[in-house]
């Protein structure tokens, strides 16, 4: 029953009947977004349980300030948004912390697809190139091309004008070339 | 009375006062062995009339009677609880409460100096100490030198709330157990969030008075 | 030469969207947290990280785990240390992923290290183990018991630095 409902009714229906007081309403919210966000936190942070910390926040900080979600039909673009800022808090606190590289457990867990050695080599060299790019341009990068958002999305979720997104999305993607071609000649 | 006195009679439990000794004995324990309880109860009597809290004492007898301990384990391990939370109020001041001088226990077990816990109380001067305290026994926990810990907490502690500092411990919790120095990631998670950059192992001149409102 | 640059970006935008596997708790873990606040729609209880119930408000704000808030309410007003006065306490959600697990409960200075006192519920197939108990502030040592025999302590929190009775306990601190 619950189950129908949750696949089935739209953000705005189920941010609806969780400020009426259906808090388990919730939890059809959270299943949506959940994957989606969390591979933006993992991406983004290149760690997994920082990544899971900041999700966890960001909907506790959702779920406590619904009220002020202005449209809850894009419930999804509003938790987005609290995501990166709080994408952006946990990354500067760490910036100036000497690097943990932790291997995320759901790397490993799917590294016996197609060519395992091959495959897990890729994916750290990625993730050693996304470490060296600028936190905002790693944001860009990420927003441009993993989530696939428009600019005037981007805009909405960073608060960043359309012509800094494009440099910072510019400028990353020159880099992860540079150093995904020296890579790859490797 | 001195401490070496008050340990003595701490630690045989004897009732220092006759109307306490009368008191009606705590009915959970009663689950202890007849023989822990025999020796606890006068401990537990004791502490109470030298004005320790003692529920901390009737946890320790009922965690070892839960987890089916000896009798003399038990006795022995309310006894030295005892003892430590006087250490602890030697250390702190008699307004100290009972979240304060648990957190107190804690710290000076896992190691850190007496004068620490003193620099602390008298640097937070009006401050609760509860969670400063139990913050500081925690960083020294995971590793990071007691002394370091204190200043950090220190710094911290005049500017941002008691939920600020435990959330700030669980960050350097997390990056210890991902494999961070412990004295590097509480230096980097709370020498960042200190507004004013203070250092580990520095300390400041204390700004107010040690005089504490009792908690 | 720009199409292979292209393709590059291609390539690593595909692999960057694979899905990421999270914790198979974590849905618990939001949910345990969201239903320990659900006063929190009111905007005066914004302000803080963890807000804070009388014990009869903790009686009806963890209505869903009716069988342990008996307890804890009583423990509650026997913790205060001054009779007679309202203790504010916090919710505190307790979680293990123990998929293996046929029971677990929690023990503490909280509920007299009673057994029976605080059962865990069971979330679905995940594996994970919820409980969420009010505590006034304070320092609180515990640990969980897996199937009646097994005590461990809890994963995501200090370790205690004593252990008197041959396991180890965990330690939480709650503030005001």
């Amino acid at each position: 029953m619950g189950h129908t409902h949750r696949e089935t009714a739209s953000d705005g229906a189920l941010v609806r009947r969780v400020l009426a007081g259906d808090v388990e309403a919730y939890a059809g919210l959270v299943a949506r977004y959940r994957d989606r966000l969390g591979r933006y936190a993992v991406h983004l942070l290149g760690d997994q349980a920082d990544a899971e910390d900041a999700l966890q926040e960001t909907f506790v900080r959702a779920y406590r300030n619904l009220g002020q979600c202005a449209d809850p039909e894009r419930f999804g673009a509003w938790v987005f948004r609290i995501l990166v800022n709080r994408c952006r808090t946990i990354g500067g606190q760490r910036a100036k912390r000497e690097r943990v590289v932790v291997r995320s457990e759901a790397h490993v867990a799917e590294a016996d697809v197609e060519h395992p050695a091959d495959r897990q080599a890729w994916r750290e060299a990625i993730r050693w190139a996304l470490d060296r790019l600028s936190p905002e341009q790693r944001e860009a990068f990420l927003l441009k091309y993993v989530e696939e958002l428009s600019y005037e999305e981007m805009m909405e979720i960073t608060g960043a004008g359309e012509s800094a997104l494009k440099m910072r999305v510019k400028r990353a993607c020159e880099a992860m070339r540079a150093m995904l071609a020296e890579v790859e000649r490797a | 009375m001195n401490a070496i006195a008050r340990f003595v009679a701490l630690t045989l439990g004897i009732p220092l006062v006759a109307a306490t000794a009368a008191r009606a004995q705590d009915p959970r324990l009663e689950r202890l062995p007849a023989e822990a309880r025999a020796s606890v109860s006068p401990v537990i009597d004791s502490a109470r009339a030298i004005g320790l809290p003692t529920e901390p004492l009737v946890d320790r007898a009922l965690e070892g009677a839960s987890k089916n301990a000896p009798a003399p384990l038990i006795v022995q391990a309310v006894r030295r609880l005892a003892a430590d939370m006087g250490r602890a109020r030697d250390v702190l001041g008699r307004a100290a409460g009972q979240a304060e001088l648990e957190a107190a226990v804690d710290a000076l077990r896992a190691g850190a100096p007496p004068d620490v816990l003193v620099r602390l109380r008298d640097a937070l001067g009006l401050r609760q100490l509860a969670v400063p305290l139990g913050v500081t026994a925690d960083l020294t926990l995971l590793g990071v030198p007691a002394d370091s810990a204190a200043s950090l907490v220190i710094a911290l502690a005049r500017s941002v709330a008691d939920s600020d500092l435990l959330a700030l411990q669980r960050d350097v919790e997390r990056s210890v157990a991902l494999g961070a120095a412990p004295l590097a990631a509480a230096s980097q998670l709370l020498g960042d969030a200190a507004p004013t950059g203070l250092e580990a192992g520095t300390a400041r001149t204390p700004a107010t008075p040690t005089t504490r409102r009792k908690p | 030469m720009p199409e292979m640059e292209d393709e590059l970006i291609g390539r690593v935008a595909a692999e960057l969207r694979r899905p990421v596997r999270l914790d198979p708790a974590f849905d618990d873990r939001v949910m345990a947290a969201v239903r320990a606040h659900p006063l929190a729609l009111r905007p005066w209880l914004f302000r803080r990280r963890t807000f804070s119930v009388t014990p009869l408000g903790a009686l009806a704000v963890a209505a869903g785990f009716a069988g342990l808030i008996v307890a804890t309410t009583l423990q509650l007003a026997r913790r205060s240390e001054e009779p007679g006065t309202v203790t504010a306490a916090s919710v505190v959600p307790f979680v293990l992923h123990a998929p293996d697990a046929r029971s677990v409960t929690l023990v503490g200075d909280f509920n007299d290290w009673d057994a029976a006192a605080t059962p865990l519920r069971a979330t679905g197939a995940s594996g994970s183990w919820v409980v969420t108990v009010p505590l006034p502030p304070g320092r609180y040592r515990y640990a969980f018991v897996v199937d009646g025999t097994r005590w461990i302590p809890d994963p995501a929190a200090p370790r205690a630095p004593d252990d008197d009775f041959g396991t180890p306990n965990s330690v939480l601190t709650v503030g005001t």
